[in-house]
């Protein structure tokens, strides 16, 4: 299928938005206490697509909600009911403006666990019903590094709409999924199918973006050293500082480990799937007190591992895309980027 | 799937035996599973825990879970759990012990304390295709006389001419006619089994696994003959939550029954 690419200018991506906002349940970044969240939105004014990347919290929630109900039970004379919890909120079809290249990527990520073997429909039905349309990343931020990861920007497909700059003002909507290519072909009012310039204009602005990442790393190397680095001496040195706070799996696209728990009132309950984390020295404690991993060094060589060579072998994707949320929200100022590259070349004892 | 609790069977002070049957009786015919496998059961209210099918579909209708008072929801499961009362059961989950690869082989079960309960379901599995299978010895040690588990079931066994049943307890105790030691002990010196055409399947806790296999491999026996189950913390059974990777490897869709060849490849985290 050809995948039509639409120009406008500022105040035509502006319409479009609107448009967007009045006719579909939309989610946008919205800013409160200087950070940005993404929350469902009923005037442009009120969020920003363009927000800045280290102060944007990843789409993740609305796909994997924080803390989600899944099942209830209540205990009648007749014996023990289950029933399913009432509407998922997260369910219907919606429109997400400003999704970040890193967060979009972290959804693909998601889609490898969530859907081999066992399929989390929940997760497939917010997946499937949802039109992704991207931020404009001009300028890499301080801890990015999602160039560095193996996809590609230019090309990526994670979002079903890209939205990109071109030169003198223009901006390029293009379609990146079919679903992408059916939803701006129904929205298309008021902007024009971009001419032939518009892909070396595009080319250009990637080059520009792509020039300016601090972080740079070759992928292939560091999966490739890493799996030989399971008894390096440095995973007991890096994280003598990390207070296990879980923040950095918390804020992350691609972390997707999660805790089941009931809570009971009376006779009636409500079983809960929550965000965990296996920083969390609880993760693998097991009743008895065996617990394989009872020491923090060991937790987050579990970590660096799984991002970077366990979930490679399995799903042929690297538990990471780059996006720096961890470094950044991390209270001790831990950057996995240091951590991966700092084990990679630690020599084997 | 609701189960009602049909018996309570206190096994030891500390491992009780609860005895299922699905409230829904279609469901007893259309729930199969193969000696191995594991369930996640929940008392509602106090959570969910995973736990071996302690009983083979051989023997249908109901099925057993062995419980050890460890944890917090165990001793919720220990304290109100009664007969007559009902629970959830999520599954069968999880590989189960390779049937096929064992026919024609010597079987060789070696276990520990609470660590019978995954044995149980091949044993009365191997039991009830007996034809089908050659020698045929059970070594079984636990802490103390009153901790071993199906005292009933394992007299069953010793009066069962078709197989050989060795029991041994740590330390004497005057009314114990059986073997003292600890397992690895007893099989180097009482059970001495022939390597050839024998496959060894094992559980029981982490000190015991590690000087089992010690053992074994002074023994002689191929890593790829020798079978374990493991215990690893679990909670979604579905390869999703995370919480029982080791390395690539999901304990709860890959495993629990693995070799020790197929141990020995995966990141020294058990």
């Amino acid at each position: 299928m050809n995948l039509t690419t639409y120009s406008t200018d500022p105040a035509g991506l502006q319409s479009f938005y609107e448009a967007i906002i009045s006719a579909h349940d939309t989610y946008a970044p919205v800013e409160k206490f200087g950070k940005y969240d993404f929350i469902k939105v009923d005037a442009l004014s009120s969020c920003n697509p363009d927000s800045p990347i280290p102060k944007t919290m990843s789409v993740k929630p609305l796909f994997f909600p924080k803390s989600a109900r899944v099942m209830k039970y209540k205990a009648t004379s007749e014996g023990t009911e289950l029933s399913d919890t009432e509407g998922d909120p997260l369910a219907g079809k919606r429109v997400v403006l400003g999704v970040k290249h890193c967060d979009a990527r972290g959804l693909q990520v998601l889609d490898a666990v969530y859907k081999w073997d066992y399929v989390d429909t929940d997760y497939e039905k917010r997946r499937e019903n949802t039109i992704l349309i991207s931020t404009r990343c001009n300028e890499a931020s301080t801890h990015c590094f999602c160039t560095s990861l193996d996809y590609d920007v230019e090309k990526l497909d994670a979002f079903d709409v890209a939205v990109i700059n071109g030169l003198d003002g223009k901006i390029y909507l293009q379609a990146r999924t079919e679903k992408g290519e059916f939803f701006l072909k129904e929205n298309a009012n008021g902007l024009t199918v971009a001419n032939g310039s518009a892909q070396e204009e595009m080319k250009q602005q990637f080059e520009k973006f792509a020039g300016s990442f601090r972080l740079k790393m070759d992928y292939s190397e560091i999966n490739e050293k890493m799996k030989g680095r399971f008894d390096s001496a440095v995973f007991e040195d890096i994280p003598a500082n990390c207070v296990s706070c879980n923040t950095c799996a918390f804020v992350c696209p691609t972390c997707h480990c999660f805790k089941i728990s009931d809570e009971k009132l009376k006779d009636e309950g409500v079983r809960y799937k929550s965000y965990d984390s296996c920083n969390n020295v609880y993760f693998t404690l097991m009743a008895g007190g065996h617990n394989p991993r009872p020491v923090k060094y060991r937790r987050w060589r579990q970590r660096a591992m799984h991002k970077f060579v366990y979930y490679k072998e399995r799903f042929d994707m690297n538990l990471c895309v780059g996006c720096g949320k961890c470094t950044i929200s991390c209270p001790v100022n831990i950057s996995i980027f240091e951590v991966v590259n700092r084990v990679a070349s630690s020599m084997q004892e | 799937m609701i189960c009602k609790v049909e018996k309570i069977i206190q096994e030891t002070p500390d491992v009780r035996t609860y005895r299922l049957k699905f409230k829904d009786d279609s469901l007893t015919d259309k729930f199969d599973w193969m000696p191995g496998q594991f369930v996640e059961f929940s008392l509602l209210g106090s959570g969910e825990c995973t736990f071996c099918i302690a009983s083979s579909a051989t023997r249908k209708g109901t099925f057993d879970c062995s419980i050890k008072r460890a944890g917090i929801v165990t001793a919720d499961i220990h304290r109100d759990l009664e007969e007559g009362d009902e629970v959830g059961i999520r599954g069968p989950y999880g590989n189960w012990f390779p049937v096929e690869e064992l026919k024609g082989k010597n079987l060789l079960f070696v276990g520990g304390g609470i660590g019978l309960a995954p044995l149980r379901s091949l044993i009365q599995y191997a039991i009830d295709n007996r034809a089908d299978f050659a020698d045929f010895t059970i070594l079984y040690g636990a802490r103390t006389s009153a901790d071993i588990c199906y005292k009933e079931e394992v007299e069953e066994w010793k009066n069962n001419k078709s197989l050989k049943v060795v029991l041994t307890i740590d330390k004497p105790e005057d009314t114990w006619k059986e073997h003292v030691g600890v397992v690895p002990k007893i099989l180097e010196e009482v059970v001495k089994p022939v390597i050839e055409n024998t496959k060894v399947i094992t559980c029981g806790p982490p000190i015991m696994i590690k000087y089992t296999l010690m053992s074994l491999d002074k023994l002689g026996f191929n890593p790829t003959d020798v079978i374990t189950t493991l215990e690893m913390k679990m909670q979604c059974g579905l390869g999703k939550c995370g919480r029982c990777n080791i390395g690539s490897t999901y304990v709860c869709k890959d495993g629990p029954v693995f070799t020790y060849e197929e141990l020995s490849k995966l990141p020294d985290e058990f």
